[in-house]
């Protein structure tokens, strides 16, 4: 059993997160699912996001479907609860609506295969985890997706692995520096509970606390707004940004004098979508970015291989990328051979 | 007329609908569909029944009430599946399993309530041949696949799935003829239920609404109405929920009122901010939710039912569908008058009729609107501000702006004559001072030059 296996098990939830299709988080999944000890432990999955399709229409690489052992339970949609290949018992059908219809959580009575899809919005994903957990589920494991489009979020699990890969760059150093950087973002630190506790519940908007401790909102309706104004704050603390955070907004945070020592808060890793050089000019300039709900990063996996058939050095890659984020890094592909 | 045809009505009803805390979407897809009630046993029936609730909530043990509120949150809407057993088709594993969660939940909430003395308030079918169809090994628990125990054969083709799972998609297929097969017969086992599960499906909503109005009843402190049989509605201290939550987040407190009506015109007169608007959005609200089975705001209330509630107020969104907002208020109170001729039992509640336009039109047109609608089967509040003779109708003034604080408690009096107090209050408001003077100064002007004016 390699080590993240043990390690996965001292959390209640782990998601799967790739960084860009086809960089082997599927294959990281089944590799996960294959070692857990389903015996003695409750296992539920689960995929946010919507790709649906037996074959990916991106790429037009096959989706595979996911093997579940007997008494593992999982969360998909009814379109694909209906395609399923293996007897299996209904426990719930939520009255939330996906594009493919209702989410329906069953348990494998037999082992075989299944196409997941499950919750897509942030309500309905912690509703089905808390849901899970009553059912005295150990380990609620998700499939996620990073989608802009989605406002479902794997850092909602406790812990989490990444899957990064040829197909993210096929340019081992520019794949090294962008899964560092994102590694840099998920590993950000929390905000105070204080902070969570007012923020967490307010999902659009700019806000800021002042030093006094009252929450304001901005007018600007998203940090997109291209006419963000930080007038009146100098007395602002916190600032928080519940949606996309961009490099034009963190610019402007950055080039602001009266700004110089608020601390900046955003949901989760998954809503900056700042380049890797904004990002650390904000950083060199003094500047605190925090978030609201992280995940514990306990393992990288890659895959070398690009969709258009490019293969990186295997070992290279895994010695580089670990030796930059300092966390352990597996091929599990090769590994599995 | 549905709920969900006023919901959005000026007088605040959404509010009342938002401070429910219904556990199921169902049961308030169920409360926005059901039809306001008409007919005095109607009402009293279902008032009776809302009775046994509180009655419920106020003697049985949180723990319990917290159980059935859990369990209510377990209703779905499976109108579509109990639509497809009617017509007789097969059900598939997703519809078994709907059907067989709300069997058991009925059963459960049907248990519960019989504890407690609660049985037969709502009926709930009796529904325990579909769980034992559905629930084949007794184990009492609303999960379902289609069970080995169905047949001999499925169960040994699962055995071999487990021993070769090399063989698993030839053995999965004939396994899925065999289970199309238990289908087909377990649906036409469940067909002559339809019914029953629908009623239950509904008894689970209308339980719900129960609750929900009976826990709003308690927490916002509504009382239960009377009904009154002579035409005459009546309340005590009556207030307006989303009002009085309003001002308490400011610190302040609702004043509540007195009031009745009866089938002669009623005029309130007033002075302005003295809550004349308030009060008849709270009689709207009040007939509305009386007609619709929820609790009444105030501390006693008798009311009588209507066939038809109107309620004219100046209307913002007129301006958004391009009628001017005289041409909008014109048109609503057409329609009272229209409905006046139509042989049915009116409410009409109109604040300040004709208000933007000429005094002098405007007076006359309100007269005009007392004497038409003056002998129909109806009751009429109104508010103005126009000195008008009063006719037959009967005139309460709103008490008015003393030592600096409004009351706004109603009075009757004689006449119409309305307050002119709009100085003194614009004044309190720290308005302009030059303005306020200038205007002083014309009114005395107008007063001395004409013999007849009404202090």
């Amino acid at each position: 059993m390699l080590p993240f296996i043990d390690e996965i098990l001292r959390y209640d939830s782990l998601s799967i997160v790739g960084l860009e299709k086809n960089t082997g988080k599927t294959e990281c999944l089944k590799y996960v699912l294959d070692r857990l000890p389903v015996q003695h432990k409750r296992i539920a999955v689960t995929s946010i996001g919507i790709d649906g399709e037996t074959v990916d229409q991106v790429t037009r690489t096959q989706k595979p479907e996911i093997v579940l052992r007997e008494g593992m339970y999982f969360g998909t949609s009814e379109m694909h609860y209906r395609q399923r290949r293996l007897v299996s018992e209904l426990i719930d059908v939520s009255d939330e609506t996906t594009s493919l219809g209702r989410v329906v959580t069953a348990r494998a009575l037999t082992t075989g295969k299944i196409l997941l899809s499950g919750p897509s919005s942030a309500t309905s994903l912690r509703r089905w985890m808390s849901e899970m957990h009553r059912l005295d589920i150990d380990l609620v494991i998700i499939d996620g997706a990073l989608s802009r489009m989605s406002s479902a979020s794997p850092a909602v699990s406790q812990s989490m692995i990444l899957a990064t890969g040829a197909a993210y760059s096929a340019n081992m150093s520019t794949l090294v520096s962008k899964t560092a950087h994102v590694v840099d973002l998920v590993n950000l630190p929390l905000t105070s509970e204080d902070n969570i506790r007012r923020l967490l519940p307010l999902e659009k908007g700019v806000w800021f606390i002042d030093k006094q401790g009252n929450l304001n909102s901005l007018d600007a309706v998203t940090s997109l707004s291209k006419d963000i104004h930080f007038e009146g704050m100098e007395n602002c603390e916190t600032l928080y940004v519940a949606g996309a955070l961009v490099d034009g907004f963190l610019e402007k945070v950055r080039k602001n004098r009266s700004l110089k020592q608020v601390e900046l808060v955003v949901r989760d890793f998954t809503k900056i979508f700042v380049t890797p050089q904004q990002f650390r000019l904000f950083i060199k300039a003094g500047g605190r970015v925090r978030v609201l709900q992280r995940s514990k990063l306990i393992a990288v996996t890659v895959n070398p291989t690009s969709p258009s058939g490019y293969v990186l050095d295997s070992d290279t890659l895994c010695n580089k990328l670990s030796e930059a984020i300092q966390l352990p890094v597996y091929d599990l592909i090769k590994n599995n051979q | 007329m549905q709920l969900k045809n006023v919901i959005e009505s000026p007088c605040g009803l959404r509010f009342m609908l938002d401070e429910l805390e219904l556990q199921s979407g169902f049961a308030r897809r169920w409360l926005l569909d059901s039809p306001m009630m008409t007919s005095d046993g109607e009402i009293a029936a279902s008032y009776a029944v809302l009775h046994r609730f509180a009655d419920f909530i106020d003697r049985v043990d949180n723990i319990h009430i917290n159980t059935l509120s859990n369990k209510l949150c377990g209703l779905k809407d499976i109108r579509t599946t109990i639509k497809n057993l009617k017509h007789s088709s097969v059900l598939d594993d997703i519809e078994l399993f709907e059907v067989k969660h709300l069997a058991i939940l009925a059963t459960d909430v049907k248990k519960l309530l019989d504890q407690h003395q609660m049985d037969g308030v709502v009926e709930i079918p009796a529904l325990d041949e579909v769980i034992t169809i559905l629930d084949p090994d007794g184990m009492k628990i609303a999960t379902f696949y289609i069970y080995d125990s169905y047949c001999a054969q499925l169960k040994d083709l699962r055995s071999q799935m487990r021993q070769h799972p090399d063989q698993q998609d030839d053995l999965l297929l004939q396994a899925s003829e065999l289970e199309e097969g238990v289908r087909r017969d377990l649906s036409s086992q469940l067909a002559p239920f339809a019914t029953a599960i629908e009623q239950a499906q509904l008894a689970l909503a209308r339980i719900d609404v129960c609750m929900a109005k009976a826990m709003q009843m308690r927490r916002m402190g509504l009382t239960f109405p009377d009904i009154s049989t002579d035409g005459v509605s009546r309340y005590e201290a009556m207030f307006h929920p989303q009002v009085k939550a309003a001002l308490a987040t400011r610190g302040r407190a609702f004043q509540p009122v007195n009031i009745s009506y009866g089938m002669e015109p009623t005029l309130i007169t007033g002075a302005n901010m003295g809550g004349k608007t308030v009060v008849l959005k709270t009689l709207t609200l009040c007939q509305l939710l009386f007609q619709f089975g929820f609790g009444i705001p105030a501390a006693q209330a008798r009311i009588a039912v209507k066939d038809e509630i109107y309620f004219c107020i100046g209307d913002e969104q007129s301006v958004e569908k391009g009628l001017s907002s005289f041409a909008a208020e014109m048109k609503n109170i057409d329609a009272v008058i229209k409905a006046s001729r139509m042989n049915k039992k009116l409410l009409a509640l109109i604040d300040e009729p004709a208000r933007t336009t000429n005094p002098t039109e405007g007076a006359a047109l309100v007269s005009a609107l007392l004497d038409v609608l003056a002998g129909k089967d109806m009751s009429l509040v109104m508010t103005t501000h126009y000195d008008i003779e009063p006719g037959n109708a009967r005139c309460l003034r709103v008490k008015g702006f003393e030592n600096g604080t409004m009351d706004y408690q109603l009075v009757e009096v004689q006449d119409g004559e309305v307050p002119h107090e709009a100085l003194n209050i614009a004044q309190s408001l720290g308005i302009d001072s030059e303005w306020i003077t200038l205007a002083r100064k014309r009114l005395d002007v107008t007063a001395a030059s004409t013999v007849d004016y009404k202090h």
